[in-house]
């Protein structure tokens, strides 16, 4: 589906991501873990067209990614959302879903949205403003509700149980496996904490200074003396 | 819900019948209403780009020039009748944003004043291009809007009805845009573009789509204009009053409203004229930016806003 090949970007001379390589499968749930700073976002603004690399390329199904403009991408299949929560300003949580139905999709189906809301938790907010009337999980679910309405084959989730309390954070997992399992989505998620990743994923991808260290299952990932090095913060050996 | 449909009918009412029973004689009272009413066309061009493009213009004088130009030549030159001229003007108007539109990559204030060079490169064209535009001698004996089913629209009370009808019709249109998905992925862009595009909207051709709606009604108002006042030259048709009126209008009546910017502009210019002139008749400009700035400080969404915000709590009161 996804197939990244000597991705490299660089910010004034400074390597944000180096020659890195990247296949993802039709349903897929990857982790991508790492230490602050290790290239992680980078990767997904890439993916998502925010950032373009100053080398490699990107092939999505057939479709050259890298000649395709941000806005296009979603039209393709590929979703994300932000680490910090970005609702479209000025709209109600309801109205958000609906311009990225219509934008994303080309269609406007009432019925999907109500079930996106549904499944997110969010019937009851549908008609608050989407900036000041969230709590943060209900920002979370959002963004994650903003990227389904686009009807994607492939979701970015950055950080997006980052901040949730021991409740919220379970129950949104929770949601997330649904999604994966029902709807069959490749998902690729951004995440610190190793139990979340070793729950979730069947396969974790390190990225430390921009490079990928290790691609392999979370269980022998996280006894990777290089992956445990790098988060610990030692470069030697 | 029953009030909201009433009252803007009742608006309707009063400018179609009303105000040319109450002064249609008056030829140069109507005049000023045709006046304040072009300001008003312009104003809620103005506005639209800006709440819905988020794009501050200090260039429309170079829609309104083109379009007054275009429809001018067209009747004059090629004898082509006066509406079908008015919608080419229109289409003038189009075809110099799109000449303008490289500065839709600037932001701000670096996108209003490339725009401002813009009009000075029309008026500056308008005056050189002498054999297709008749350079700074101008333009005159410009046709009078035809009489239609008997009824002579180049009267004042006919022009009125003409630039009436303009002007409520491209706030029906700015009122649709505005709560269609287009418009509320318009209105999410500002502050959120990234977060827009990464659901699929494409910001720049929207951008780009909103100015060009902005420049066609311009146009159509320019066309207008010449059509009504029958003269032309450069320096009238991109006059920066052209520009800087419909922004004081839009910003008095409230810019954020769609009836806002018509409001201020029919209060702002019918005072001015028919009061400050009065008392002051050389420099009550001044007077009119005094006013703008008690607003400001007043209300900064504008009057509409004010008498709404007055009326809700009017009713409140009474409840």
């Amino acid at each position: 589906m996804l197939k990244l090949d000597n991705i490299t970007v660089t910010f004034g001379g400074l390597a944000a991501l180096t020659d890195v390589n990247l296949n993802v499968d039709n349903g897929e749930f990857i982790g991508l873990v790492g230490p602050n700073g290790a290239g992680k976002t980078t990767l997904f603004n890439v993916i998502s067209g925010l950032v373009k690399p100053t080398g490699g390329s990107a092939r999505f199904d057939t479709t050259d990614l890298l000649r395709q403009p941000v806005h296009a991408r979603a039209r393709i299949g590929i979703a994300r959302t932000f680490q910090i929560p970005q609702p479209l300003h000025e709209l109600t949580v309801r109205q958000n879903l609906v311009v990225a139905q219509k934008f994303g999709t080309g269609r406007s189906d009432a019925r999907r949205i109500d079930e996106i809301l549904d499944f997110l938790g969010l019937s009851e907010k549908a008609e608050r403003n989407a900036v000041s009337d969230l709590a943060l999980t209900e920002h979370k679910a959002l963004e994650v509700g903003k990227a389904l309405a686009t009807d994607p084959k492939l979701l970015l989730l950055d950080e997006v149980l980052a901040g949730l309390e021991t409740t919220g954070k379970r129950r949104f997992m929770g949601t997330l496996e649904h999604l994966h399992e029902q709807a069959g989505l490749a998902i690729i998620i951004i995440e610190h904490d190793i139990e979340t990743i070793s729950t979730l994923c069947k396969r974790a991808v390190v990225l430390n200074f921009g490079k990928i260290i290790a691609d392999e299952t979370p269980e022998r990932i996280f006894q990777d003396p290089e992956v445990i090095r790098s988060y610990t913060g030692e470069h030697g050996a | 819900m029953r009030t909201n449909a009433v009252f803007p009918g009742l608006i309707v009412f009063v400018l179609y019948l009303a105000v040319p029973v109450a002064v249609g004689h008056i030829d140069y009272v109507m005049s000023l209403i045709i006046a304040a009413l072009t300001i008003g066309g312009i104003a809620v061009a103005w506005a639209l780009l800006g709440n819905l493009g988020g794009m501050v213009s200090f260039g429309h004088a170079a829609f309104f020039g083109v379009g007054s130009y275009v429809s001018a030549l067209l009747t004059l030159d090629a004898g082509w009748p006066v509406f079908a001229a008015m919608l080419a003007g229109g289409a003038g108007a189009v075809i110099a944003s799109v000449v303008t539109m490289p500065a839709l990559r600037l932001r701000g204030p670096y996108f209003a004043l490339a725009i401002l060079a813009f009009a000075h490169i029309f008026r500056i064209l308008a005056t050189e291009l002498e054999s297709i535009t008749h350079g700074a001698g101008g333009l005159l004996s410009i046709p009078v809007l035809p009489t239609v089913a008997g009824f002579d629209l180049g009267t004042k009370i006919g022009g009125y009805y003409v630039i009436l009808t303009i002007v409520l019709l491209a706030m029906a249109g700015y009122a649709w845009l505005r709560q269609s998905t287009m418009g509320l992925a318009l209105l999410a862009m500002h502050d959120t573009e990234d977060a827009t595009r990464i659901v699929g909207v494409p910001s720049t051709r929207l951008k780009a789509l909103m100015l060009v709606v902005s420049a066609f009604i311009t146009g159509v108002v320019g066309a207008f204009n010449a059509h009504q006042i029958n003269f032309l030259d450069p320096d009238y048709a991109f006059s920066g009053s052209w520009t800087v009126l419909p922004i004081v209008a839009a910003i008095f009546g409230g810019y954020r409203t769609i009836s806002g910017p018509l409001v201020g502009a029919l209060v702002i210019y019918l005072v001015d004229q028919l009061v400050f002139k009065e008392f002051l008749p050389h420099g009550h400009e001044i007077i009119l930016g005094a006013l703008l700035v008690a607003m400001i400080v007043l209300s900064p969404t504008g009057l509409v806003p004010l008498v709404m915000r007055m009326v809700t709590r009017g009713r409140h009161a009474q409840a």
